[in-house]
């Protein structure tokens, strides 16, 4: 299933947080920040189960995650990755010429994808580099 | 907060009343298979370990050749160890930066603008009966920053801790710091500048045209705005909602600006909502002593200042850095695709303790000792007030402070330019 017109955001977690102090490379990263939250009515719209990975595409470029319900609903319309590098590859880079790119507010697709492989970030920084 | 160290295996074993995030960091310090204790230098695609001189000398050899190296991160190592890194960038005429530039960037662009009306965290703790949390979620991103400053915690004024605190929250989403707020105000995404001039608008007495501004109903502001004017104290913790988002610099000026007005009412104040531990010391240091607090260039010899020009993920993008130094951070993590992979296709240093998906792919890796944990130093808390971090293990392996890395580093970048 595929949902237009959604708007993504990139945010903190306690999960998120706690997976950045010594634990970059690891799965629980991979858990905790390779992730994205859905409104639980948009959620139904995308017809999977919570967990199977989607393919968040926006202007700036694309990535695979898992998907999951926001326990901080409800927000139709927008979804949430925590900040990490897989919310990266989707982010718009322009500052503005003020130094900070615009991390949130990006308008996003998201595809269900259910055989996907959701890559760690070192496989992740990898793609970036070799391709 | 308590943390108990086995001396003999020199570990950490337990940490008590720290919140997730520090007790993880705590242990992390720990050996382990993340955590660097040698120098590396990466040869034919795979890591070697060598000894300090000769790491040391590598990553002068790439420094000094650079035409236009970049020196980024400080935000996580303490203040001593930052001023090495801006004599360090004099040395190299390089382009100097934290990690600001990505987070509260815009926040010190609009203090240069209008001024910031603010305190330390103490003041609030005592004396605020209104806290407003914008475009933040401290529930999850600072976990002891309720209990202890602003929401639960009891104050000299404010005997009975939360019941004596009316809480605000405006975000886009009801945040678990939302639901736990007695007001909760959604605003739509990227549209907080249209809120923040809609209550000045109304705290001014001009009636605004329309039912709803920002996705918010106008009584919803009304009320909003009476419950601002009519505290005893009044204070707006601000996060990334407010300096990511579209409108950047020109939200927090907005959000100083109706503090600003707010004090012709009652007091009010505001606090950015840091996230680096010493962020705040980064841009403290780097102040003090270049005169700016990010985004500084030496490459004319002397510091020049241009967020957007000589900010790292900017000069990444138009791919004008021919050799990066990373000091405590992790920039392949943090910045968007574009700017990482421009990043990667130079030399790449790497002060890091723990694996990263920066170090990982980095041409020399400096193994530090944690400060904080491993050696003292000086931390600036997110109102700038400086705190001494003390030591409470030895490193492991051959780790040395970032401190000592960075001077021993300056000495061989100088011999080697004949300085």
């Amino acid at each position: 299933m595929v949902v237009n017109n959604l708007i993504l955001i990139t945010c903190r977690t306690i999960d998120q947080g706690v997976a950045l102090e010594g634990g970059k490379v690891s799965r629980e990263n991979v858990r905790a920040a390779a992730i994205c939250a859905f409104d639980r009515e948009d959620f139904k719209k995308l017809d999977c189960l919570v967990g199977t990975p989607v393919k968040v595409i926006t202007d700036y470029g694309e990535v695979l995650v898992y998907s999951t319900i926001s326990e901080e609903g409800p927000h139709p319309g927008i979804i949430f990755i925590p900040m990490g590098p897989w919310a990266n590859q989707v982010v718009n880079p322009d500052s503005q010429s003020c130094g900070t790119p615009t991390y949130k507010g990006m308008k996003a697709t998201v595809e269900v994808v259910p055989n996907g492989k959701v890559l760690n970030a070192v496989e992740l920084i990898k793609t970036l580099i070799e391709g | 907060m308590e943390v108990d160290v086995d001396t003999k295996e020199n570990k950490v074993v337990e940490v008590r009343n720290g919140c997730q995030i520090g007790t993880k960091k705590y242990f992390a310090s720990n050996p382990s298979n993340h955590r660097y204790e040698k120098p590396l230098i990466k040869e034919k695609g795979s890591f070697k370990e060598v000894s300090w001189d000769e790491a040391l000398d590598k990553a002068a050899d790439i420094l000094v050749k650079a035409k236009r190296p970049l020196l980024y991160g400080f935000s996580s190592t303490e203040c001593e160890a930052q001023g090495k890194g801006v004599e360090l960038a004099e040395v190299l005429g390089a382009i100097l930066d934290n990690t600001a530039s990505v987070c509260h960037g815009p926040s010190l662009l609009a203090i240069q603008d209008v001024g910031a009306p603010t305190s330390t965290l103490g003041e609030y703790k005592n004396r605020a009966d209104l806290v407003v949390f914008w475009g933040c979620n401290p529930v999850h991103a600072h976990p002891r920053h309720l209990g202890r400053y602003s929401e639960f915690v009891r104050g000299y004024f404010r005997k009975d801790g939360r019941n004596d605190r009316y809480i605000i929250v405006v975000d886009p989403r009801n945040t678990h710091t939302a639901q736990i707020a007695d007001l909760f105000i959604q605003v739509n995404p990227s549209e907080d500048y249209e809120l923040l001039n809609a209550i000045r608008a109304i705290l001014r007495g001009t009636e605004v045209d329309g039912k709803e501004v920002s996705g918010v109903p106008m009584k919803n502001i009304i009320e909003l705005v009476n419950k601002l004017k009519t505290c005893k104290f009044g204070v707006i913790f601000f996060g990334m909602g407010l300096t990511q988002s579209l409108a950047h610099h020109r939200n927090i000026d907005a959000a100083i600006c109706l503090v600003r007005e707010l004090n012709d009412y009652t007091k009010f104040l505001l606090t950015p909502m840091r996230g680096h531990y010493n962020v705040a010391g980064a841009n403290q240091v780097f102040a003090w002593q270049t005169g700016y607090s990010y985004s500084i260039d030496f490459s004319r010899g002397y510091p020049r200042y241009n967020p957007g020009e000589f900010s790292s993920v900017d000069v990444l993008i138009r791919n004008e850095i021919d050799a990066s130094l990373i000091v405590a951070s992790d920039p392949a993590s943090n910045f968007p695709a574009a700017a990482v992979k421009n990043m990667f296709k130079h030399p790449l240093i790497s002060i890091e303790p723990h694996h990263t998906p920066t170090s990982v792919n980095a041409d020399v890796i400096l193994p530090p000792a944690i400060a904080g944990i491993e050696c003292e130093g000086t931390a600036y808390r997110m109102d700038s007030v400086p705190l001494r971090l003390r030591k409470v293990k030895d490193a492991p392996g051959e780790c040395l402070t970032d401190n000592e890395i960075l001077e021993r580093l300056i000495e061989v970048v100088k011999k080697k330019k004949g300085e």
